[in-house]
């Protein structure tokens, strides 16, 4: 049975309180800081009318630089190796907007479903995603419609708040989410008739709001295999200049790079460290010989849109791509996912 | 005022002509207001060419890229390309020109005058219109005028103009082969260097406060590198592979590379990083305030380069950009720089 | 009282060959007495320090460091000097700037006969770095 409850908006804190001391939960939110909004642990007061966090929730479960593991070799003697496992925090992230539940959902395919990356399960286990539906007109840049997701999607969350004015509809998604909604000293209020006919109608009103969209997304993963040598690719990447903002900002990208980094020399002592990679750096797929297999930025280009929209599908049977729009919005040249899959598919017939 | 038609007409005069090979300039974007870097090959692709006040792209980056993509491709150039370049744009091209990048002849300078105003900032304008998405933006004298879905809001430039523009001095491109619109060099709707003056009256303390505060948050996406027109090295100290490979390379040689800064986007990295990028813009940086303006998290980045760049104006009497002859500033020295701090 | 050591800064001393290095050595066979906090290392000149050196130390730990050259106009390569005098002078402008103590960075001109000079400019770099403590913000993050 799904549980609905009605939030009084001067409420919220309260809310967040009981989570801290109730259920040992360490609760993050959206914060305006340097006009950057960025998941930050809540302090006195949350603020819920954020557009769209600059950075996706992504690193609550994938952090950009996390330790695998420290080593240390004396001379004469075994190495020695400790492995360093994630701190085991519960986290609750309040405000993530639905396409980023739905990169929620994408990551786990990758690091939890075909291989068991235990780094990323230990964080994924621990952290509670509380939705926030998209009931104001979408960014200029958004797009999740088209790509099978929608403002009031709760895919991947745990909880769905839908702003009602002068307090919150809860509806729980997950055990984990009615759990939190249930913890004690929770000033959650049974919802009536009135506000379930409300948020219908919200919701109603949420989706039929006029999106920018990827013409035939079905058809997408087909299209983009047959683009594959076109010339298509070096006009759309003429622009590019290289730079990683696409998909360090991108809710599903998850390529990383492993490192030593060294703490010592006298005796040798380091850790090997995780951090994110990107595809369109130029020494992404640099090999040993000098060679580069995607030596330009048209193949780079080609490499991210057809993982989303391509390789993507073939491996999971989805798109990867959520819609959020940081990609186009946050391009320095304004390269947009939307028109390359459109003007590709067009290209090819 | 420019005309827009005129832009339009001098490149397609220069491709038919077969002057140029192609023509670098800006054309409307996709996914809204702002325009977007183009590479245009043929005279009836000119009628693409837009000029508003979101043509902030500083294009001298894309004559890098062409030069490079030649080099890999091992092609030579023949005709010249075309540019269109705004002041900062052809201070740029000077400062490649002076570092033997290419020579005057493989460039042709559409010059264009920002005039009495520039670019705009997107947040500020954000900031005005209180919600209404502007689709387009236009020079209208003193003001912009943005379209919108609820008709055409006007704004004054000086409102929303951005910080790199209120400071510069140079709206008009000095170098170039053909120039429209009016000579308003010496103009500065701001002081220069107005921002980093404000800064500097912090303490030490305040000022580490501060950048350690901006360094911890950049991601390392290096945007700021990428779309640097100045930052053309083919290898780049924070990457990964930061050694010239060639076939005799041994595995000993790239293993054992020097890892000056490592990957990890830990503020200790991320300061070496922005440092040693500002050190190596000294006397290069013209002030185009790109870096800034790409910069996903809103790192101030304007005010390393500029405290570098007044540093080599007051204290060197180097001005970057200034002229295609002459020494760099790092490559030269005058008998009486300062000494003082030395012991 | 436990055997807690008092704090001792941590130099990296960039040193010409041509003369302040050599200076270095004239302070030792002199039997000067000056702190040992310093280590040092040749560099060809004063101008062929990179900014990139002196990044890397404070990364890797110095709580200061030093840049020691030949006096203006007896460079071995008649000019280097004036260029790192110009190059350093920016690095030093910019660690200020972003707020790092004055005193981590410092510059001397120190001749091969002049072993006294290189043993003072030492002795009074660790006095000044004493009071500032080990130097944390620019130290490479590993945890």
């Amino acid at each position: 049975m799904s549980m609905e409850k009605i939030l009084d908006k001067a409420r919220l804190n309260d809310w967040i309180a009981a989570l801290a001391k109730g259920g040992d939960w360490e609760v993050h939110a959206p914060a305006l800081e340097d006009g950057v909004w960025t998941y930050k642990p809540v302090g006195d007061a949350v603020r819920m009318d954020h557009p769209n966090t600059k950075q996706p929730p992504k690193g609550f479960s994938f952090p950009q630089r996390e330790v695998f593991f420290s080593f240390e070799q004396i001379k004469g003697e075994a190495p020695r190796l400790t492995q360093v496992m994630p701190d085991p925090k519960r986290r609750a992230v309040f405000g993530v907007r639905p396409c980023d539940g739905r990169g929620a959902v994408r990551m786990d395919r990758v690091f939890a479903d075909n291989v068991n990356d235990p780094y990323y399960q230990a964080r994924r286990k621990n952290v509670a995603y509380v939705g926030l539906a998209c009931n104001t007109p979408p960014a200029a840049t958004c797009f999740c419609k088209s790509v099978g997701g929608s403002p009031v999607s709760t895919d991947g969350l745990d909880i769905l708040l839908t702003d009602l004015g002068d307090r919150y509809h809860v509806a729980a998604v997950t055990e984990t989410g009615k759990a939190m909604m249930a913890v004690a000293g929770s000033p959650l209020a049974d919802a009536a008739a009135a506000d379930r006919k409300q948020v219908k109608q919200v919701h109603g009103e949420a989706v039929a709001q006029p999106q920018r969209a990827v013409n035939n997304p079905e058809a997408a993963p087909a299209k983009l295999k047959a683009s594959f040598n076109s010339p298509l690719w070096e006009e759309l990447a003429r622009a590019c200049i290289g730079c990683g903002i696409c998909t360090f900002l991108c809710p599903t990208c998850h390529c990383f790079d492993l490192n030593d980094e060294m703490t010592g020399t006298v005796p040798i002592k380091g850790n090997r460290v995780r951090t994110w990679d990107n595809c369109q750096f130029p020494d992404f797929t640099m090999h040993s010989s000098g060679h580069n297999p995607r030596e330009n930025t048209a193949a780079r280009l080609r490499q991210r849109v057809c993982h989303k929209f391509q390789y993507f599908h073939e491996n999971f049977g989805m798109l990867q791509c959520t819609g959020c729009g940081r990609c186009v919005s946050e391009c320095p040249v304004g390269i947009d996912i939307v028109a390359v899959v459109n003007k590709v598919a067009e290209h090819v017939a | 005022m420019i005309n827009i038609q005129d832009i339009r007409d001098t490149a397609r005069d220069l491709l038919a002509k077969g002057e140029v090979r192609a023509v670098i300039g800006w054309r409307a974007g996709s996914r809204g207001m702002p325009a977007e870097p183009v590479v245009i090959t043929a005279p009836e692709q000119a009628d693409e060419l837009v000029w508003d006040p979101t043509c902030y792209h500083n294009l001298a980056l894309h004559l890098v890229e062409d030069r490079k993509f030649l080099a890999h491709a091992r092609k030579t150039a023949g005709a010249p390309i075309g540019i269109i370049a705004k002041g900062c744009d052809a201070r740029a091209i000077v400062v490649l020109m002076q570092e033997n990048y290419f020579k005057r002849e493989d460039v042709y300078i559409i010059g264009v005058s920002c005039e009495g105003s520039g670019m705009i900032a997107e947040w500020k304008v954000a900031r005005q219109l209180d919600g209404a998405v502007p689709t387009a933006a236009a020079f209208a004298g003193d003001e912009f005028a943005f379209a919108t879905a609820a008709g055409e809001k006007r704004l004054p430039a000086r409102e929303v103009m951005a910080d790199r523009c209120l400071e510069c001095r140079n709206p008009f491109p000095k170098e170039h082969n053909v120039a429209l619109g009016e000579d308003k060099t010496g103009r500065a709707l701001e002081a220069p260097f107005a921002a980093l003056a404000r800064f500097e009256t912090r303490s030490e303390g305040e000022r580490w406060e501060f950048w350690q505060r901006q360094f911890d948050r950049c991601i390392r996406c290096f945007a700021c590198r990428s779309v640097c027109p100045m930052c053309y090295c083919e290898e780049c100290v924070v990457d990964s592979i930061n050694i010239a490979v060639a076939p005799e390379t041994t595995a000993e040689e790239k293993a054992n590379r020097i890892r000056w800064i490592e990957r990890s986007a830990v503020k200790s990295e991320n300061i070496t990083y922005h440092m040693t990028r500002a050190i190596h813009l000294a006397g290069r940086c013209v002030d185009c305030g790109e870096c800034e303006r790409v910069c996903p998290v809103n790192i101030p980045l304007r005010l390393l380069n500029n405290k570098m760049e007044r540093e080599a104006r007051e204290r060197f009497g180097y001005e970057p950009g200034a002229s295609i002859g002459g020494p760099s500033l790092v490559a030269s020295f005058r008998d009486d720089d300062p000494g003082a701090f030395i012991r | 009282m436990s055997e807690q050591q008092p704090y001792e800064p941590k130099i990296v001393a960039f040193l010409c060959k041509w003369c302040s290095s050599a200076g270095s050595d004239l302070a030792g066979v002199s039997r000067i007495q000056y702190p040992a906090n310093a280590t040092p290392i040749t560099v060809p000149c004063s101008g062929s320090m990179s900014p990139m050196y002196i990044l890397s130390a404070f990364n890797k730990g110095a709580d200061g460091v030093l840049v020691s050259g030949c006096h203006i106009g007896d460079c071995h390569y008649m000019e280097g000097n004036f260029l790192a005098r110009r190059k350093l002078h920016l690095v030093k402008e910019l660690l200020q700037f972003i707020g790092v103590e004055e005193n981590r960075f410092r510059m001397s001109w120190v001749s091969a006969a002049e072993g006294a000079k290189y043993a003072q400019v030492v002795k009074d770099f660790v006095e000044d770095l004493r009071p500032l403590g080990s130097q944390e913000k620019l130290k490479a993050q590993r945890t």
